[in-house]
């Protein structure tokens, strides 16, 4: 079938079954619980070429079906850096998003990635990751994927991808750098439907080490 | 002062040597064209430079800089900047590290090191490192102001370099000891008013002062260092010091040891912590120390009993410089963070205005002032933004004022850590390359102008210096 046929085939799907989707599925705003701003000490300079914007407002309200929640809570998590410098694996997943000692867990050096395990198979709407919101920082090469494989050699999505010299070998990513907040990123997860979550760093603009203070994984579990 | 600086050369003439030594010295000279052709550069190669100051350290032995093994006594948040400074430099190799904070702070920068190849020893006492760690070159001191001079003077007498963080000390007897003993023992002592070292402030001070005199007589600075409300240090409970630990060290609660800066007999508060960093750039860019100082101040926003030094401070400066009075206005707030941090110098003929923040900063010439465009075209200065234009239609001019000035921006970029120019200057002297930017004696000298604010709160009342102050 030609590429135009498919897309007119593909729209007219559109149109005529996702207003009784989106009847069938209400959407909310998700509920994130945000930590207190922590900008404190002296900013190093931050001069990163594609840096997003700061929107200079909150972030709008992230809507998703209702009874999309943080599946990722207390969930287990795992490491290409298992002895972390300083903290532990499950301060990632244990609703603490305050940028203070004990709350956030520092890995080594160059690109580290953590998993989180969900259990089962969840249909996910959002990712939000707080690397490390104490002061403007901006992580590099921040590569988010979800997968059905916990060595996430199949069945991978990329969600975000700010990579953009493909140093990971991930391929080249489009997404921007943008500075940490108390906010945290939020990444639109697009209804994919995955067991784990991946993400990835390389350093960020103070130092070579990579941080997490929490990340939330908002969905429901698959029926 | 005008009439001994440099003239501007005119078009055709034999424009001005441009050495290998100043370009080394931070980038001070660099005509405007390669300013813009380094800025462009350091843009398109970030990724790649950044990636390979990661692995910088691998390089380190196959490089021609010779190494410099160094130990970290400190290793909290000050302690965690100086490192991740040093790890950006080649031929510096931590061997040891101290911090009273065992499980904490000692155990993050032990496991930091180790995974940027560095295997250090940890210790919790600073004289148990000296007695055990041999072939050490240098110490960087990040503790508290309290036990800096205590360190510094040991770590001298035991033959090592020092880099130490400002302030020299908490008290003058203190610093003057670390003075003392930096002669005596024939070692480097750095202070850490990184400032001295960074290219943007050298290139303001060696072409814009003193060899232009781009801004005329100057007749006032200001500076301010201004930061949003804070709440208190914390720490995780699981992680807290032993009560016996901290009163070894000096300490009288877990508290105190966090937010060692607000109480006295332990820090200065924020005009020492904050404060010292500028006011020592009013002396170093006037050329003189201050001739007296009226200041006001007070903990006026926070508890009194965990902040005993001034959470907010005003304070006005008198120096004698060889070409009139200057009056240099500082003040440092933590209750409110309008804009920032820097430093104003205004004179007759322009104005400057630098900070650290490599986003601001620029050079004002008064209206009435020559034009700058020879100072332009030889890479002094950047070309100005023309301002001063009503660009509103229904904007009123206000002849009262001053048509508004041209900005013209400092054609020096700087992205790289703070600290990193003057802990390599620190590198590059004990190497003997390099003479140090900050000695002992310009640390004391800026230690004296700072500690009288905190005096002349006290007294309130004007204070005056004796010059002999400033000198041991």
């Amino acid at each position: 079938m030609s590429r135009p046929i498919r897309s007119v085939l593909a729209l007219f799907w559109s149109l005529s079954i996702l207003p009784g989707f989106l009847h069938a599925q209400k959407l909310e705003p998700i509920e994130i619980e945000l930590p207190k701003p922590m900008f404190v000490g002296t900013p190093q300079n931050i001069r990163v070429p594609n840096l997003e914007k700061p929107l200079g407002s909150p972030r709008p309200p992230f809507l998703a079906p209702a009874g999309t929640k943080n599946v990722a809570l207390g969930k287990p998590v795992t490491s290409s850096d298992p002895e972390p410098v300083i903290g532990e694996l499950e301060m990632i997943t244990d609703g603490d998003k305050e940028a203070v000692e004990g709350s956030y867990v520092e890995l080594g050096p160059f690109l580290q990635h953590v998993t989180i395990d969900l259990g089962t198979a969840h249909t996910l709407y959002a990712v939000v990751v707080w690397h490390y919101h104490k002061q403007p920082v901006v992580y590099f090469d921040v590569i988010v994927q979800v997968s059905d494989d916990p060595e996430f050699k199949e069945n991978v999505v990329t969600l975000f991808n700010n990579d953009m010299d493909n140093s990971a070998g991930f391929g080249s990513g489009k997404d921007l750098h943008y500075v940490e907040t108390a906010e945290g990123k939020l990444i639109d997860a697009r209804g994919e439907q995955a067991r784990y979550v991946r993400l990835y760093s390389r350093g960020n603009s103070n130092n070579d080490l990579n941080h997490y203070i929490e990340v939330g994984v908002y969905g429901k579990p698959v029926s | 002062m005008t009439e001994e600086k440099k003239k501007p050369e005119q078009s055709g003439s034999e424009k001005k040597g441009l050495g290998r030594r100043d370009f080394l010295q931070g980038l001070a000279t660099v005509p405007v064209l390669g300013a813009f052709a380094l800025a462009l550069s350091r843009d398109l190669s970030y990724e790649r430079k950044r990636k390979a100051q990661a692995f910088s350290h691998a390089r380190k032995r196959t490089g021609d800089v010779k190494e410099v093994k160094i130990a970290l006594l400190g290793a909290g948040a000050q302690g965690q900047v100086l490192m991740d400074a040093c790890l950006k430099l080649p031929g510096v190799r931590f061997t040891a590290v101290c911090d009273i904070w065992t499980e904490y702070n000692q155990r993050r920068a032990a496991r930091m090191l180790d995974k940027f190849g560095h295997r250090v020893n940890a210790y919790e006492d600073y004289r148990e490192l000296l007695a055990e760690e041999k072939g050490l070159d240098g110490v960087l001191i990040a503790t508290p102001d309290f036990w800096h001079a205590e360190q510094t003077v040991a770590c001298l007498e035991a033959g090592l370099n020092v880099y130490c963080e400002k302030e020299m000390s908490n008290t003058l007897e203190g610093a003057r000891k670390m003075v003392e003993a930096a002669r005596r023992t024939g070692k480097l002592l750095q202070i850490g008013h990184q400032r001295r070292s960074n290219p943007r402030y050298l290139h303001c001070y060696e072409k814009l002062i003193r060899e232009t005199g781009l801004l005329g007589r100057i007749t006032s600075a200001r500076g301010q260092w201004n930061r949003a409300v804070q709440e208190d240090l914390g720490w995780p409970q699981r992680y807290e010091i032993p009560e016996s630990v901290l009163h070894k060290y000096g300490f009288n609660s877990m508290h105190q040891f966090r937010n060692w800066r607000w109480y006295r007999g332990l820090g200065g508060g924020p005009i020492v912590d904050l404060g010292s960093h500028q006011i020592d750039i009013f002396s170093w860019f006037l050329g003189a120390n201050p001739a007296a100082v009226i200041a006001n101040g007070g903990t006026d926003y926070y508890a009194k009993t965990t902040h005993e030094w001034h959470d907010t401070v005003m304070a006005v400066y008198e120096y004698e410089t060889r070409d009139g009075i200057v009056r240099a206005a500082y003040q440092t707030l933590t209750t409110n963070s309008s804009e920032g941090y820097f430093e104003n110098f205004l004179g007759d003929q322009g104005t400057l205005h630098i900070s650290e923040s490599a986003g601001r900063g620029g050079v004002y010439r008064e209206p009435q002032a020559p034009q700058w465009d020879e100072w332009v075209r030889q890479g002094y200065l950047l070309a100005p933004e023309k301002a001063g234009q009503a660009t509103r239609a229904d904007a009123v001019l206000d002849v009262r004022e001053t048509i508004a000035p041209d900005r013209h921006d400092i054609p020096v970029i700087f992205n790289d850590p703070y600290h990193m120019p003057h802990l390599e200057n620190f590198f590059d002297a004990i190497r003997g390359e390099a003479d140090l930017t900050c000695p002992a004696e310009t640390g004391y000298e800026t230690a004296v102008a700072v500690l009288k604010v905190n005096a002349s709160i006290e007294a309130g009342r004007r204070l005056v210096f004796d010059p002999r102050e400033f000198h041991i």
